[in-house]
This record gives structure tokens, sequence and C-alpha cells, in this order.
């Protein structure tokens, strides 16, 4: 059987092919084509769509280029959210091409927040693996790490390489035996059915007695009609990176092997596709 | 907190198979179609050791 370190790779090499369309009422000197891309899952879409901005500021003039805004069938796509989780969130069960409509105009100041430049996604990067490492170590692996180990982190993310990342991210994966895992799981279970946006509490991966809780456990504590249903059907998918992991499966070994860069467990619950 | 039984081996062995399974059928729904599609990142050299 393969190895667990597999499971890593291909976590991090997920892409999702994507197809960009400028919106109707956008002003244009001439018909804008579509541009296609493969975007890494684990990213944030403010990052890697500079070649989309690109594309289209040629048929464009420069007045008419706001800050740059992505939507899926009506839906604001959060930049600071990973990808992936966005893909599964809002477009799972749905044929590819990705279908993302482009905006400059109309920033929904409501719905998004707005991303001047690299650094503010850096920023949000890192506060979010900070906290990940608060519910993990206390905050101690992060804290103790030097600058330039942040800066790793980031760059490995921003460049796409893996091996520079996970030299650094391994550090924050570790934890005592003694202790069997994390002290906390920093996990976010996200659903589009409500205004909530995610649900963020305190879970540990072992019980008090030094049993292990499962993916079934959490969810069962935090969302329970995601396992159970009055009448036995199966009414919502539970997906990680595109997939749906049994819910016998570990919650330690899920933090460490599913975590987005973030150090976060991204879990979507969406309701079971009708046709 | 709720309490979950002991994990037996062969729990373990079903729960593992099926991520690599998926893993790798994603791989294949997602990308394989798709290859001759723009990377969005360049896989460049980066000197990032100069800038830190």
């Amino acid at each position: 059987m393969a190895d667990d370190k597999d499971v890593l790779r291909d976590v991090w090499f997920g892409r999702i092919p994507t197809s960009f369309t400028l919106y109707q009422d956008e002003i244009t000197e001439r018909e804008a084509d579509p541009y296609y891309l493969l975007l890494p899952r684990v990213s944030y879409l403010t990052l890697v769509t500079d070649k989309v901005k690109k594309h289209f500021q040629k048929v464009m003039k420069q007045e008419d280029m706001g800050e740059m805004w992505l939507e899926y069938e009506g839906t604001s796509l959060k930049w600071h959210y990973p990808i992936g989780l966005l893909f599964d969130l809002h477009a799972s069960n749905t044929a590819l091409p990705w279908n993302i409509t482009v905006h400059f105009q109309n920033f929904p100041e409501k719905d998004l927040l707005h991303c001047t430049s690299n650094y503010v996604i850096e920023a949000h990067f890192m506060s979010c693996i900070k906290e990940a490492d608060v519910l993990k170590h206390k905050g101690q692996v992060i804290n103790e790490m030097q600058k330039k180990d942040h800066k790793q982190l980031w760059m490995g993310l921003q460049n796409d390489k893996f091996d520079q990342f996970w030299a650094i991210n391994r550090k924050l994966m570790e934890y005592s035996v003694e202790e069997g895992g994390f002290r906390y799981i920093p996990f976010r279970i996200y659903q589009t059915t409500s205004d909530r946006p995610f649900i963020q509490k305190l879970f540990r991966p072992v019980t008090a007695e030094g049993q292990t809780h499962t993916l079934g456990d959490l969810l069962k504590e935090m969302f329970p009609a995601a396992v159970t249903s009055d009448d036995g059907e199966k009414k919502y998918q539970v997906v990680i990176h595109g997939i749906e992991p049994m819910l016998e499966t570990p919650l330690q070994w899920l933090s460490e092997h599913l975590s987005y860069p973030d150090n976060f467990l991204h879990i979507s619950v969406i309701p079971m596709p009708t046709d | 907190q709720s309490m979950s039984l002991s994990i037996t081996p062969a729990q373990t062995a079903a729960w593992r198979k099926q991520i690599f399974e998926q893993l790798s059928e994603r791989s294949k729904r997602e990308m394989e179609n798709f290859k001759h599609y723009e990377q969005a990142i360049e896989q460049y050299l980066h000197a990032f050791i100069n800038e830190i």
C-alpha cells in the first residue's frame, strides 16, 4: 500500500480545471475569450489569478478596471478561503471545468474582503497558521520558529514548493506519543445552507479515556444531521479535498494529512445531489 | 465529548485504502482531461533565500 506521505503530495498537487469568463456587463473594446487555468486546490484565488487579470486587461480600458473579484453562479468567492474549499463547498458534483465569472465593477463590499496585495494574503495565511498552532501546541511551535521559517512556509505556498513548505510544516505536525495527538484539532465545518460562515469549537483528538476520536465523532458533536437522519437516508456529503473520508477515519490522522497549508482541516458539508 | 470504540487494524486498513483510492480517482477526474490547461503557478527557481 502507498505511504502516508503520498497523501501529503496528492493533497498539495491537487488542481482544479477552471474556465474564467468576463461578466457580460463589463465594458470591453472587443470580445473577450475565456481563460483556462489549473488552479492549485491549496492556494488562494487572488494569489494565482494574475494571468486572468492580464488576459482581460487586453480588452479593457484601464479606467474600467476596478479591483477584480470572482463569482460562481451568483456566489461571490471569498479569496481568503482556500480554492479547494471553495470548489468543494459551491461546485462539488458539477461538470468540469469550474466556470467562474470575472468582475471588475461593483465590488461586493458586504461579501468580500479587499485584497490589495499579496501581503494581505500572507498576513491572513500566517494568522491562520498561528491560530492553528495555538490550538495544537498552545502556540509554542510557531512562536519558537525564526522569522525565516515563517517566510519559508509562505514562500513554499506562494511558489508551489512542496519540499520547501513541508521542511518547516512538519514541525507544526509533531506531538508527543504520550499525548496521543494535538491538544485540540484545528477544524472548520462549512455549509452553504447556513448564514453562519463555519462551525469551529474545541475538540480533542482523543477522549479523556484515551480512545481515538474519529471524523464521525466530530460530526456527531458539531453537525449531527451530517451523519444521521430520521429515515436512515444519507442527506449530506462530507467532503475534504474533493474526497469523502470514511467516518471511522481518526481525526488526528486527518489533521496531520488532510489539513490545508494554513493547518486547518476545512470540512464541507453539502446536501446530497438530488438527481 | 462523545466516545468512540477502539479502532481495529481491519478498520484502519479500510479507511486508509479508501482515502488512497479516492485521491487517485480525484486526480483522474480533475486533471486527466485538462492537462492542456495552463498552470496557474509557474514552476521556477525562486531565490527566496536572498529575500529573507
